[in-house]
């Protein structure tokens, strides 16, 4: 009897894999269907649909890249302290002082290409005609889901305080100040005034909810944060179950009918 | 009166109520986001005689802690004047720079130029600096008043609470 | 006026590799050729031309001496012409011209050895250009690293778009069955999509590690609220947005056209009424959707990505790729509105402003009466063209799609469109907003 062998006819192996290796058909299809991780796929599927020159990879890609900026994320933030007194030196402290500090370089350049990595699989998703019937509504969760990688991006982009991130931050939010009726800047604003009150100003418009002040400051590095590191991804989280759930549900990867 | 009976239906009535009570609930966690309580630098500030301020000149020395600058020139309107312009772009609000040898503030973000009046002649912003309120206070001291601004293009410039002029 | 230090050994060093790696790639198409038995001339001619990369290869990595005299450098009076060029006109005209020719030249472009050719012209185009110092500040900061092979990889996918899409439109036009649905027989998912995903994931992670030692994250110094970095910009991904601000105010630029771009996209599958190109490439079955989709993705988000973060430079001025960022260029940016046109150079009179004593109705009564011109325009774009259109251009479409989906489409187009029509009427008309209206915030 060989090693292998001897482990798989463990208790312990048996108790958790409750079926022989997949060496032949049958047990090909049953670890498909047991086992929790792989039955997001089909148990088989047509040979073009999963052809990389036709499906480019590039949904499981980014779907893989936000496991690796989750898995960074975390343990970046052991080291990382969003307060304007620490956030910048936590940074340099992570680039020259801790062990293995390229968790960071890996959290920023899977960043980028995350966004690259999604605009190619709406690129692909457009190209080969899979939005159309059935498949619309799952379109609108991925252009969804693109709005929030965007987001992502964002809001970990002024978490190292340095002047490349506030000042970013400062032009891409200003753009808030100018919303119709509710940024303090925008059409319409003054129309909204109580008896001669200002409902919208610098202290109470769009801007300002999302910065948590009237310039770039702690409360937005805070609330910044915390959207990059709670709120967002739990949408994103969410909305991935529905998107690969709805692919499934829809008749699996588009093929001619 | 169908119409009325309608609208009067429990049913019509509960979504309605349901509704309005979701809109309250999702203004009241706006009014949530916004803090009460803000650490920035305080509003009103005193800055010194004006005669420290020589004419033609723009001081640049209160943008870093105040957002400010303090200007004395005689080319708005042909009135000797001190005022003090918000440091804020009116188009993305970054911080310009006084350019002195070209006699203008020029935004690095969009390239919007201003003339030393605070005037926008070049560049992307759609409309002047802003003015905050300026005035002589009881000890000769001038004071900055940032909780108050003055826009040009709303005719508030004329405003005697947005400039110092300065006599003799 | 040369500032700069040029060449350094480590420089040409680098390049070397690339030189190397190139001529590595070119051996392999050799191979390549040598199998598919084409004629003796074409394969010596790679031939030579692989050994002549080698040759530069070795050169460059071993004769890093004396960078100042070194050779092969891209010639002062192309940089020089190409800096003359760089304007924000030749860049969009040129980026529509390459668009046309794309689509026109597909079937030709689709060919494995023009595709080679090109892509060995892009990669000895960067490599001579990497020893200009300016083009290697721009192109060489970390930031910039995934965007230069952002590029390289949307120009693959696109031509191996069009490559399959060339093939089925042949298929489809001769009846033979399409591409996917030829070898399409149910396998199963483990092994041979549990492995691929694997596979996948373990060389992601490696590029990742790999990446992440190589290039250092930038950062810069820490945060300060009064010294403006200039240039300063957006994020990358949203540069294209940046640019818009040149054209559009914050409003419309930053607020409404990215929410339409927003809704636009999410609308998309409902106002597709083809039901062809379902799960398959194709062009020649679904030529509209497509040419609009690629003209929205490729010049107007890429593209303006492209110019957001290589060419423009301090104060938002644009600077030619190999031109040095002098923050003291000047550049004419005095625009005027269209009320100014009207009032006073067609009419010479002042612009009509409400009198002193005036009341708050008379006020309003006076701006409206000032941007009239611009109001009516806007206003015919908004509500009478889609009408017109519907009459005209797209009769088939209406007729096709019924009243709703034909607006929501028709305003759809519009707005897509307005970007480009201001940026044409800025340069040929030096205009600044079509509706100027800065006391209510509202500019057009």
């Amino acid at each position: 009897m060989s090693i292998g062998e001897y482990i798989r006819d463990s208790q312990i192996w048996k108790s958790i894999f409750r079926h022989p290796a997949p060496y032949d058909r049958r047990n090909r299809v049953v670890v498909m269907l047991t086992n929790f991780f792989l039955h997001l796929h089909p148990v088989s599927v047509k040979k073009q649909g999963i052809a990389l020159s036709y499906t480019w990879c590039m949904g499981g890609i980014t779907f893989f890249l936000f496991l690796v900026e989750t898995v960074t994320g975390v343990l970046l933030m052991f080291y990382y302290r969003p307060t304007l007194e620490w956030a910048y030196n936590d940074i340099l402290a992570l680039r020259d002082v801790t062990t293995l500090g390229i968790m960071r370089e890996i959290h920023r350049w899977a960043a980028h290409a995350m966004v690259i990595t999604v605009w190619l699989h709406m690129y692909r998703v457009f190209l080969t005609g899979s939005y159309k019937p059935p498949r619309e509504f799952n379109w609108v969760v991925g252009v969804l889901l693109l709005v929030l990688t965007l987001l992502l991006s964002f809001t970990g982009y002024l978490l190292p305080w340095d002047q490349l991130a506030i000042w970013a931050i400062t032009v891409g939010s200003n753009m808030a100040r100018a919303t119709p009726f509710l940024g303090h800047e925008g059409p319409g604003a003054q129309i909204l005034n109580l008896g001669g009150f200002d409902l919208i100003t610098n202290a109470s418009d769009a801007r300002f909810i999302l910065l948590g002040g009237r310039f770039v400051g702690e409360n937005t590095l805070n609330r910044f944060y915390i959207l990059h590191c709670v709120a967002i991804p739990l949408v994103v989280a969410g909305l991935i179950a529905i998107h690969f759930w709805r692919v499934r549900k829809d008749g699996g990867i588009s093929q001619p009918l | 009166m169908v119409l009325v009976a309608l609208l009067l239906s429990p049913f019509v009535l509960a979504w309605t109520l349901l509704a309005g009570t979701s809109v309250i609930a999702l203004l009241a966690t706006a009014r949530f986001m916004m803090p009460n309580v803000l650490i920035e630098p305080p509003r009103k500030f005193k800055i010194g005689p004006a005669s420290d301020y020589d004419l033609g000149t723009v001081a640049t020395k209160l943008v870093a802690q105040f957002g400010v600058w303090i200007v004395h020139t005689d080319q708005y309107r042909g009135k000797n004047l001190i005022y003090a312009l918000a440091s804020v772009c009116t188009h993305l609000g970054c911080t310009p720079s006084w350019l002195a040898g070209e006699q203008k503030f020029k935004c690095p973000c969009h390239g919007s130029g201003f003339y030393i009046t605070g005037i926008n002649f070049e560049g992307p912003a759609p409309r002047p600096l802003e003015r905050v309120g300026i005035r002589l206070s009881e000890d000769g001291m001038l004071e900055v008043d940032k909780s108050i601004k003055f826009q040009e293009e709303m005719g508030q410039w004329i405003d005697p609470a947005s400039y110092y002029e300065v006599v003799g | 006026m040369d500032p700069h230090p040029d060449l350094t050994p480590e420089v040409i060093r680098g390049l070397g590799w690339l030189y190397l790696l190139l001529a590595a790639m070119n051996a392999l198409w050799t191979w390549r050729e040598v199998k598919r038995h084409v004629s003796a001339g074409s394969i010596a001619g790679w031939a030579v031309f692989t050994t002549l990369l080698f040759l530069v290869g070795v050169a460059h990595v071993t004769g890093g001496a004396e960078p100042e005299q070194f050779l092969i450098r891209m010639p002062e009076w192309f940089k020089s012409r190409v800096d003359q060029l760089a304007k924000p006109t030749t860049y969009f005209t040129g980026s529509l011209l390459l668009f046309v020719a794309v689509i026109w030249l597909r079937e030709w472009l689709v060919k494995p050895t023009v595709a080679w050719v090109l892509l060995n012209l892009a990669v000895l185009f960067m490599c001579l250009s990497l020893t200009d110092y300016d083009f290697r500040q721009i192109v060489g900061k970390p930031d910039n690293v995934p965007i230069v092979s952002m590029l390289f990889i949307v120009g693959f996918f696109t031509w191996l778009y069009f490559r399959r899409a060339v093939d089925n439109d042949q298929r489809i036009a001769a009846g033979r069955p399409l591409f996917e649905q030829e070898d399409n027989d149910k396998i199963l998912v483990w092994p041979d999509l549990v492995y691929t995903e694997m596979i996948c994931m373990i060389a992601l992670t490696a590029i990742l590690v790999v990446w992440g030692v190589v290039l250092q994250a930038p950062l810069e110094d820490p945060a300060s609220a009064v010294r403006t970095p200039n240039p300063s910009k957006a994020p990358w991904y949203f540069l294209g947005l940046q640019e818009m601000l040149v054209y559009y105010d914050p409003w419309m630029a930053g607020v409404v056209l990215p929410s339409i771009i927003l809704v636009g996209l999410m609308a998309l599958p409902y106002i597709d009424f083809n039901k062809k190109g379902n799960g398959y490439y194709t062009f020649n079955e679904r030529k509209f959707s497509i040419i609009t989709f690629l003209f929205g993705f490729i010049p107007l988000w890429i593209g303006l990505i492209i110019l957001g973060t290589f060419l423009r430079g301090p104060n938002w001025n644009f600077f030619g790729i190999y031109e040095f960022w002098d923050v003291h260029k000047l550049e004419n940016l005095n625009n005027v509105n269209l009320s100014e046109l009207v009032w006073v150079d067609t009419l010479k009179q002042p612009l009509p402003v409400a009198s002193a004593g005036a009341s708050e109705w008379q006020k309003i009564l006076a701006i409206l009466l000032r941007e009239s011109v611009g109001l009516v325009l806007v206003a015919v774009y908004l509500f009478v063209l889609p009408p017109l259109m519907a009459m005209t251009i797209f009769r088939r479409f209406f007729v096709r799609m019924g009243f709703l989906r034909y607006m929501v489409f028709a305003n759809l187009v519009l707005f897509m469109a307005c970007l480009p029509i201001k940026m044409v009427l800025r340069w040929a008309f030096r205009l600044k907003y079509i509706v100027a209206i800065p006391e209510w915030f509202f500019n057009i």
